[in-house]
């Protein structure tokens, strides 16, 4: 497969997901299913090295485009996870052209109250996780 | 709390870190813990807020942008402080730095097709390390409650959160819990002093 496919397809995943691991249902979808440039087995090789690597999970992209098409793959990889982010950029100027209007305000700040409950949920799941996986080396 | 608006760049040079602090401060708390990028970005709150670069309503605004924002959250995150800071520059720099060691170590496992999680001693330390990484994103969460607690804001707050834990029950996507959050807090009156 090559890197410019890989690129566009990874991007169509990350850009159409908000959160590290969201993009992986259209992966599976576009690259073991459609294309079949790789296994099941190696798209959960590649979530398994993305939870365990510091830094972002989401940059089990890169497993993903090494799988799908080797160091130029996991280079396209790279660039998908990193391209979306950029648009957050445009989304400061335009919430801080408006922030000063009480209204827009009040959006902002229901948003920043549900990130907090979207964060005790991630927070939870990740202790629940690990609970389970030292209980399971205990048994 | 700053008196300009949040996301506004600095007007003086000693208000932000250096390009140079800026890379290596994301480059290090952006790179070092497991359990993914929003523990990463309570340690660059962390690291941001001690040093007065950034304040509490700077990180809210960043936090909800990057919720917003496709992709990864943390990556977006630190191109938002790299832009505060050094527009362009900084905000390419920021991103380069948190995500090429990560992406690194991810190239390096899958090209030698390791198998760590075959090792006792890697799983009771990834377990631990993911243990801990909970703790700071509750911690996390914590702090960006705690401004929205006292009145007259508190009421909001828990209707918002109210609804936003009933979304997230029902297995609403974030961006939908997001925007629902947006929508209902606009709508609610608001606090006399806002006005």
């Amino acid at each position: 497969m090559s890197p410019l496919v890989i690129y566009l397809l990874l991007l169509k995943a990350t850009v159409t997901s908000f959160a590290g691991m969201g993009s992986l249902p259209q992966i599976r979808q576009d690259f073991v299913e459609t294309r079949r440039a790789m296994t099941d087995e190696q798209l959960s090789q590649a979530v398994l090295v993305g939870r365990a690597t510091i830094g972002p999970m989401g940059a089990y992209v890169v497993a993903v485009g090494y799988f799908a098409g080797g160091p130029l793959g996991a280079t396209a990889g790279w660039l998908a996870m990193i391209t979306p982010a950029l648009v957050a950029i445009p989304l400061l100027t335009l919430i801080r052209r408006w922030l000063h209007l009480p209204r827009i305000r009040a959006a902002v700040d229901g948003v920043i109250i549900a990130s907090a409950v979207l964060l005790i949920g991630s927070g939870a799941s990740l202790a629940i996780d690990a609970v389970q996986q030292l209980m399971r080396l205990k048994s | 709390m700053s008196t300009r608006a949040p996301g506004e760049p600095a007007t003086r040079p000693a208000e932000g870190p250096s390009l140079r602090e800026l890379v290596a401060a994301v480059a290090y708390e952006a790179n070092r813990t497991v359990g993914g990028g929003l523990v990463s970005i309570e340690l660059l709150r962390r690291r941001f807020t001690t040093r007065s670069w950034i304040d509490a309503a700077d990180h809210g605004v960043f936090i909800a942008i990057s919720r917003f924002t496709p992709g990864t959250v943390v990556l977006a995150y630190v191109v938002l402080l790299g832009w505060r800071f050094h527009r362009w520059l900084g905000a390419l720099l920021a991103l380069v730095v948190a995500s090429v060691p990560a992406s690194l170590i991810v190239f390096s496992l899958s090209a030698t097709l390791a198998r760590i999680d075959r090792y006792a001693v890697v799983r009771v330390l990834l377990a631990v390390g993911i243990l801990v990484a909970s703790l700071l994103v509750l911690s996390s969460a914590w702090h960006l409650l705690r401004p929205y607690l006292p009145k007259p804001s508190r009421l909001r707050t828990f209707i918002v959160a109210g609804i936003a834990i009933v979304l997230v029950v029902l297995g609403a996507t974030p961006v939908r819990v997001l925007l629902v959050a947006a929508i209902v807090s606009s709508v609610l009156p608001l606090p006399e002093s806002t006005k």
